[in-house]
């Protein structure tokens, strides 16, 4: 046989081995390299990377101008420069009081937030170009807490920012180990009553059986969202207690009018009266829990307002899909994040059973797991193609939080194409001042749900949080934002608490998740507050906020005397950089962890120097 | 002289290799036992849709009066109540016999286990022969591919490999036979090298037959018990992974009855409902203990060096 040298075969095995290893270096060293132009720009590069960093997501939305965002501003700078803001919208004023002002109400603006005034250095005027009769509930929400001015500014919005909040909270976070846990410690400089426990350790784990688990084996104090079944067994046991949380939240199969073939309304009609949402409810969802007549709930002023859902009726789903042009169904995906939460108990096994419904409707889906962060982004950008499971937990018990944020002006492309009539009944409802002005319009949009389903209400989910016995103060929150502070874990130093995910930052302006929220809740303040364990709102940064006759002004007097865990003070200008830097995409500082701000146009109609709709 | 010597050897190897190895082997009660559980886990295989009550993937909700979720195994001659439904091994978390799916689960474990053997098997030996064989510089590549295949951990290149591919039962087993390669590739080759240098390799060389010929017709037939062994031990090791893909989301999609899939669907129900958890994690365990006492004992067998 013939035989290479022993010489060659070393060279031939040694330049194999060179090629095998050259590559996997160059795709280990490649993403740094790709990061390069992200971090150095100088001064002039790093304005405009800036500019389009903060305009690139809305650029990409085709339905409004502010819709929300669809692309990571990470990548933006890549991106032409001609998609860079121009500051067309927003007057600054400058000075010992700074003041924001939009140009004009309409006219390429479709917010509703006309101007953010520091009157004097204790006091706050928000001005409205129609009014909103929600401001108060909104302004509380976690999303609009205060953060001190000059650490946005030395942070430029980002980095820093995301991981180490400066707030005014009575806990104030110590450190934040990634995959490990958050720790905070106690605030002594808070002005309102001080934190109990001195240490407050936040962990996660996405089991419910580990949670538990941990709970009775005495490593943490209290925990999130034990599985349903496991309800019982907790009650029984006099080492620990449950605390019910009720449902104000809705569980939802949702599709996108976008893409085939639920963009025949009559295929979403078909699904709305072909799922069994009862049998579901019975069987997956622990007791107090209620089948959803409406996407609000009934606790939320009108959130029940007009027809209730239609009944459950697979005959009368199965002609309708024949209408439509599908009598022997078709095949999709469906689609879920496998996390737990109060509207969603057990997602594996509902998900199953959606499956084994839809297979009766003559509807083969494929079911897809995605990871949780992955699976909000896609919904948010609209690209969750086939039916998918999602839920909404409420932040402040308004109907705008629910049907606004979904299907109002201001949304997201998760659904496809607004409905109009929708979009109109909802502005014309959140204008009017009282509930009962409001009533008709909430009548007309919930109707109109029901007509174009965009999505198919389910289950409000009654959940809980198991705390050990000794807890004094344990509570839980229908709006999912358990106050730390007044826990005493049984006197002991430390307050361990296990929820379901890690939060993906802790700025949360730029955040939707209840995971990252709950957590900026110790941190931060907001100009209000919703009272423990309840909704109501009440005074927290400002001692009061009051409207003028027709609510198209709203006027906050500040707490006096307020340190931030920085050691600066609290004063108006705080509040107007908070807020503007989430309003204005032109704003230097609008950067975020993915430049979102999901939440300020949702909430208040939309930025200032959005780019024009297409 | 010449003639009456080939008769001699004829007649003292009138067993036959193989037909010694069988003895061999029946005498190893391990291995019998094994070989019983495989049968056994056969013949459920088979006649799956003999055995199971009902369908696999049918909800028995509104269907059966008294159903209960999870509830455990209730067998009516023992004692279980008349008035709830029997089910052997209890009621998953959707409302589906739990029995039928363990029984069609054999099934699709048997399938997935001899399909990713057979992928790697075939692979391999096709690698591992032409690199023993021709040796040289082929010999040098092959094997240093198979060396990077081998210096990433199994699962996780199996892992990143059903990522690229997407999550299905088909990619997970293409990921495991993938990543198994190396393993026959080795042994092919090692047992072929030795061949090679063997007497009857010589001769038939030297009358002139065709490399493949003598490749295939000479020297990989008596190099291919150790591949046996590493087979049948293969299968075991590929049911335990895919089940591990399943468990992860990456394999068996719901609502197939894959054991692995099982097992992770109900993982937080096992102080509530451990019925749940441990059943098909046993079903995985007896059958890959099957295999490897299978493995073992055909081992013992067909080494002529551990005749005892």
């Amino acid at each position: 046989m013939d035989k290479c040298s022993t010489a060659g075969r070393r060279v031939i095995a040694g330049s194999l081995l060179l090629m095998l290893i050259v590559p996997v270096l160059a795709a280990c060293g490649s993403p740094p390299a790709a990061q390069v132009p992200t971090k150095a720009p100088t001064a002039a590069a790093t304005a405009a990377a800036t500019a389009a960093a903060t305009v690139a997501p809305t650029a990409a939305a085709t339905v409004a101008p502010t819709a929300a965002p669809t692309v990571a501003p990470t990548a933006a700078p890549t991106e032409a420069p001609t998609a860079v803001p121009v500051n067309t919208q927003a007057v600054y004023t400058e000075g010992a009081l700074l003041a924001v002002t939009a140009k004009e109400c309409g006219n390429g603006y479709s917010g509703n937030l006309k101007a953010i005034t520091a009157v004097d250095p204790a006091t706050v005027k928000f001005t409205f170009c129609t009014p909103d009769p929600a401001f108060r509930a909104k302004a509380a929400f976690a999303s609009f807490a205060i953060l001190p001015s000059e650490y946005l500014t030395s942070t430029g919005g980002t980095g820093d920012l995301l991981k180490k909040p400066v707030g005014t909270g009575p806990y104030q976070i110590e450190s934040w180990i990634p995959g490990d846990s958050i720790t905070l410690k106690r605030f002594d400089g808070y002005w309102g009553e001080k934190a109990k426990a001195e240490t407050v350790v936040i962990r996660w784990s996405a089991e419910a059986a580990q949670r538990l688990l941990e709970l009775q084996s005495g490593n943490v104090d209290g925990i999130d969202n034990p599985a349903p079944d496991a309800f019982a067994g907790i009650a029984a046991d006099t080492t620990l207690q449950l605390k019910p949380r009720p449902g104000l939240n809705i569980f939802y199969l949702g599709t996108n009018n976008a893409f085939p073939p639920f963009d025949n309304e009559k295929v979403r009609q078909a699904l709305a009266i072909g799922i069994d949402r009862e049998r579901i409810v019975k069987n997956f969802y622990p007791a107090g829990s209620e089948v959803a007549t409406h996407f609000t709930p009934c606790a939320i002023p009108n959130g029940c307002a007009g027809a209730a859902w239609p009944k459950y009726d697979l005959a009368a789903a199965k002609k309708l899909l024949v209408e439509a042009g599908f009598p022997n169904g078709f095949a999709t995906t469906l689609e879920y994040r496998d996390v737990v939460r109060g509207y969603l108990p057990e997602p594996g096994r509902v998900a199953e059973d959606v499956q084994a419904q839809l297979k009766d409707l003559g509807i083969t889906a494929t079911i897809n797991v995605v990871e949780s962060g992955t699976y909000l982004d896609m919904a948010a950008a609209g690209n969750l193609k086939g039916l998918y499971l999602l839920g909404w937990g409420a932040d402040f018990p308004d109907m705008t939080n629910f049907l606004d944020y979904h299907f109002g002006g201001g949304a997201s492309k998760q659904f496809g194409a607004k409905f109009d009539d929708i979009v109109a009944a909802l502005q014309k409802g959140a204008s009017q001042p009282t509930d009962k002005l409001r009533a008709p319009f909430y009548v007309e949009a919930n109707n109109l749900l029901a007509k174009h389903v965009p999505m198919v209400p389910i289950a409000h989910g009654a959940s809980g949080v198991a705390y050990k016995a000794d807890v004094k103060g344990a509570h839980a929150s229908p709006l999912s934002s358990e106050v730390f502070a007044v826990l005493d874990p049984g006197g002991r130093k430390t307050f361990t608490w296990l929820q379901n995910g890690e939060p993906a930052g802790l700025y949360c302006a730029d955040e939707t998740d209840g995971e990252s929220l709950r957590v900026c809740e110790q941190i931060n303040e907001s100009l209000l507050a919703y009272e423990i364990g309840g909704t109501a709102v009440q005074p927290s940064l400002a001692e009061s906020c009051d409207p003028n006759t027709d609510l198209t002004e709203w006027t906050c007097k500040l707490r006096a005397g307020v340190k931030f865990h920085d050691g600066s003070a609290f004063d108006a200008n705080d509040v107007v950089t908070s807020w503007a830097v989430q309003w204005d995409l032109a704003n230097p500082l609008h950067k975020g962890r993915a430049g979102q701000f999901t939440y300020f146009s949702a909430l208040w109609g939309g930025y200032l120097n959005a780019p024009p709709a297409k | 002289m010449a003639h009456r010597m080939t008769t001699l050897a004829r007649t003292s190897s009138s067993e036959g290799p193989w037909r010694r190895a069988w003895h061999q082997f029946l005498r190893q009660r391990s291995a019998i036992i094994g070989m019983v559980m495989i049968g056994l886990l056969a013949s459920t295989a088979i006649f799956a849709p003999l055995i199971a009550p009902s369908d696999p993937i049918d909800v028995l909700l509104n269907k059966e009066e008294g159903i209960k979720k999870r509830s455990g195994p209730c067998i009516h001659i023992l004692g279980c109540p008349a008035a709830q439904p029997q089910h052997i091994m209890g009621v998953d978390g959707n409302f589906r016999d739990l029995f039928s799916r363990i029984v069609y689960g054999a099934r699709l474990s048997l399938l997935i286990g001899f399909v990713t053997v057979a992928i790697s098997l075939s692979i391999g030996t096709l690698l591992g022969a032409f690199a023993g064989y021709i040796g040289g510089w082929l010999d040098n590549l092959i094997m240093r591919l198979l060396d990077v295949v081998l210096a990433f951990p199994f699962l996780l290149l199996a892992i990143a490999i059903v990522s690229v591919l997407g999550p299905s039962l088909l990619n997970a087993m293409l990921g495991i036979a993938i990543v198994s390669i190396p393993a026959y590739a080795r042994v092919i080759r090692a047992s072929v090298i030795s061949a090679r240098e063997e007497d009857y390799v010589l001769s038939a060389r030297t009358i002139g037959a065709a490399p493949a010929s003598i490749l295939f017709g000479h020297i990989l037939p008596n190099a291919i018990s150790p591949l046996i062994v590493q087979a049948t031990l293969g299968i075991g090791t590929a049911i335990l992974d895919v089940a591990a893909l399943s468990f992860l989301g990456l394999g068996a999609q719901p609502p197939t009855p894959e054991w692995g899939s099982m097992l992770s669907a109900e993982r937080n129900q096992v102080f509530t409902a451990p019925h749940l958890v441990f059943i098909p994690g046993l079903a995985i365990m007896v059958t890959v203990l099957g295999f490897n006492l299978l493995g073992d004992g055909l081992r013992d067998a067909l080494d002529p060096r551990l005749k005892r």
